[in-house]
């Protein structure tokens, strides 16, 4: 268990428009959904009201991609104090969002650009980091990212860089594996030493997802089945940190929701023996606490018309 | 006044940016220019950030995006064992449009299909370049499109083109609007007698009606349908709204469309009469009013009524 106490949910899979149909109307056996806090923050239409239905009956953790927690314009509480709402609404069990900065001059380039890692990028993030805990009442979760660059102004490794972003901001960490293997790849470092170096006990969940191998580099394109070396990884990461939120992103080329779902469930082989496993989502719901003293699942109880 | 079919599709906003078969090596590997490495340097966190966002939203390729750049890229980026730091930096500068091209190519399905790849492709740079995302959803991205399109000197058939575009840019608003109960089909027709005239209707926030210049609702249809789309000219005037979670559209007659556009607007229905009878020179008949009322009432148009 992680300092935080956010509980182990399970094996989860990434809610994607193309499964809305399959999981309202088949209720599959899955732990939990991992939600793209964007893609329901600004829309009344079916986008939320799927999301709704889908936290009456199964956790939601929100996922964010334009937070720019590493960014240098100033933090959007306009943003934030959307996405609070929303978690509200979705008894979110926590919210993660990646390091990286997604634009500036009030620019978005809508994309996972990365931070140079050094003292002041540290003070920097570290500092916008609490200020988004306090606001949102709940430890930030920040997600490791995949990068094709790395900076002249680095003065130290992204895994010692994440250990003392956590220490000194008291953030939970997303391991992202994949990322791990795909950001060794492009830099050239060993993945291993990478997860041997996180400290297990702010790791509240894991990311596994596919890419695309171009020979000279790796983009990370979460359109494919978890490769072998990944899969490795995340044994070695379950080995450190034990039983751990677990969840499979695929977001191109996507096939049928049970193809995502058999893929996230090879991680029950690198699990210990987790009594529940999979098919414990009702009784672990129960048991689970909330993140927040304030994150009731207020509007959940509201009544909709059938699909 | 039929109604189409429920366009129901997904619309999942490309955010996060995982484009998919991305091959780099035409326009990254081509170059043969050798690095001319820089010295290690100071460049602080705010100012790396203007500068990479600088060449990543370039609207050339990396090469004249970094020699435009006022940081060297060797200043800045590393190299890999496998490619260099304008290599590297490329990458994310060839994903940033097609993530553009994506996010508005889900949006405007129609007209990128009737534009096709190359011409849209051209669009969509053009139009980020001036109105480049300013939002973290890439949802309201496509919003000025209409309007750059009609000023765009790119295209052949502007007017067809705007008009298509507004046709699916009203249906994405509705898509997203927030949802209102719509009231009950005989709420209208429930109201005193000597209540109608001061009774205001509160439309559905999922409304958007849309005036063309070509027919524009066949069009869309035609390409939902994977038919040729054939821009037809004559006037066209839609409700696009929301219903069950469908974006349906709904043609309407040219008075009934101006008579909407008076309630909508927030007029009681005694002065949408008035201002009827100024636009056409006739009331509106009863049979006609009845009529209208039914079908709008029946698709779920009103969310409430105003009386005084
Ligand atoms: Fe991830």
């Amino acid at each position: 268990m992680n300092r935080f106490n956010f509980p182990d949910l399970g094996i989860g899979v990434g809610l994607r428009t193309v499964h809305f149909k399959h999981i309202l109307g088949s209720q599959p056996d899955v732990d939990w959904f991992e939600a793209l806090s964007e893609n329901y923050m600004d829309t009344g239409g079916r986008p939320r009201y799927v999301l709704e239905k889908v936290a009456e009956r199964y956790p939601i953790v929100l996922h964010g991609v334009s937070l720019s927690i590493g960014g240098t314009d100033p933090l959007d509480f306009d943003y934030l104090r959307k996405l609070k709402a929303l978690a509200r609404s979705v008894n979110a069990r926590w919210i993660s969002d990646h390091l990286c900065w997604t634009g500036v001059s009030g620019r978005n380039v809508h994309d996972l650009l990365p931070m140079p890692y050094n003292a002041e990028s540290l003070r920097h993030t570290a500092e916008r980091v609490k200020i988004v805990s306090d606001f949102l009442e709940t430890p930030l979760v920040v997600e490791n990212p995949s990068s094709y660059v790395e900076f002249t102004t680095s003065t130290m490794t992204e895994w010692d860089f994440l250990a003392e972003l956590a220490a000194e901001s008291d953030c939970g960490l997303l391991l992202d594996v994949n990322n791990i293997y795909v950001s060794s790849f492009n830099h050239s470092f060993d993945p291993n030493v990478y997860v041997d170096a996180i400290p297990a006990d702010r790791v509240v969940q894991v990311h596994l997802a596919g890419h695309q191998n171009h020979g000279t580099h790796i983009i990370d394109t979460h359109n494919d089945f978890v490769i072998d070396e990944v899969w490795s990884l995340y044994g070695r990461a379950c080995a450190r940190i034990g039983d751990v939120s677990t969840l499979m992103e695929w977001d191109a080329d996507i096939p049928d929701f049970e193809t995502v779902h058999a893929e996230a469930r090879k991680a029950e082989a690198f699990r210990g023996s987790r009594e529940s496993g999979v098919g414990g989502r009702s009784d672990g719901l129960d048991q689970r606490e909330p993140t927040t003293d304030n994150r009731q699942p207020d509007e959940a109880e509201v009544a909709y018309a059938a699909v | 006044m039929p109604l189409s079919d429920a366009e129901t599709g997904s619309r999942e906003s490309g955010v996060g940016g995982r484009s998919k078969n991305l091959d780099l090596r035409p326009t990254i590997f081509s170059d043969p220019r050798p690095p001319t490495p820089d010295p290690r340097s100071e460049v602080v966190l705010g100012a790396l950030q203007e500068w990479m966002q600088s060449v990543v939203t370039h609207h050339g390729d990396v090469y004249e995006a970094a020699e435009e750049a006022s940081i060297g890229v060797e200043t800045v980026i590393l190299p890999s064992a496998t490619l260099q730091p304008i290599q590297r930096v490329g990458i994310y500068h060839s994903m940033y449009m097609l993530r553009m091209i994506e996010a508005l190519g889900v949006d405007y399905g129609a007209l990128a299909n009737i534009l096709g790849e190359e011409t849209f492709e051209e669009l969509v740079r053009a139009y980020v370049l001036r109105f480049p995302s300013r939002s973290y959803t890439l949802n309201r991205l496509g919003d000025a499109l209409p309007e750059f399109i009609a000023t765009s000197k790119l295209l052949k058939g502007r007017v067809f083109l705007r008009d298509l575009a507004s046709l699916e840019l009203a249906m994405t608003q509705v898509f997203d609007e927030a949802e209102t109960e719509p009231l009950p089909g005989d709420a209208v027709s429930s109201i005193a007698p000597e209540q109608i005239a001061g009774a205001r209707i509160v439309p559905i926030p999922a409304l958007r009606l849309v005036s063309a210049d070509y027919d524009v609702n066949e069009a869309f249809q035609a390409w939902r349908e994977e038919r040729a789309i054939k821009p037809r000219r004559g006037k066209t005037w839609i409700a696009v709204h929301r219903r069950d979670y469908g974006v349906f559209r709904m043609t309407l007659t040219r008075e009934a469309f101006a008579f909407l556009g008076f309630l909508i607007a927030g007029e009681t229905i005694g002065s949408a009469i008035t201002m009827f009878h100024r636009r056409f020179r006739r009331l509106p008949e009863q049979n006609e009013l009845f009529t209208w009322f039914r079908d709008w009432s029946a698709a779920g148009l009103f969310a409430a009524i105003e009386v005084d």
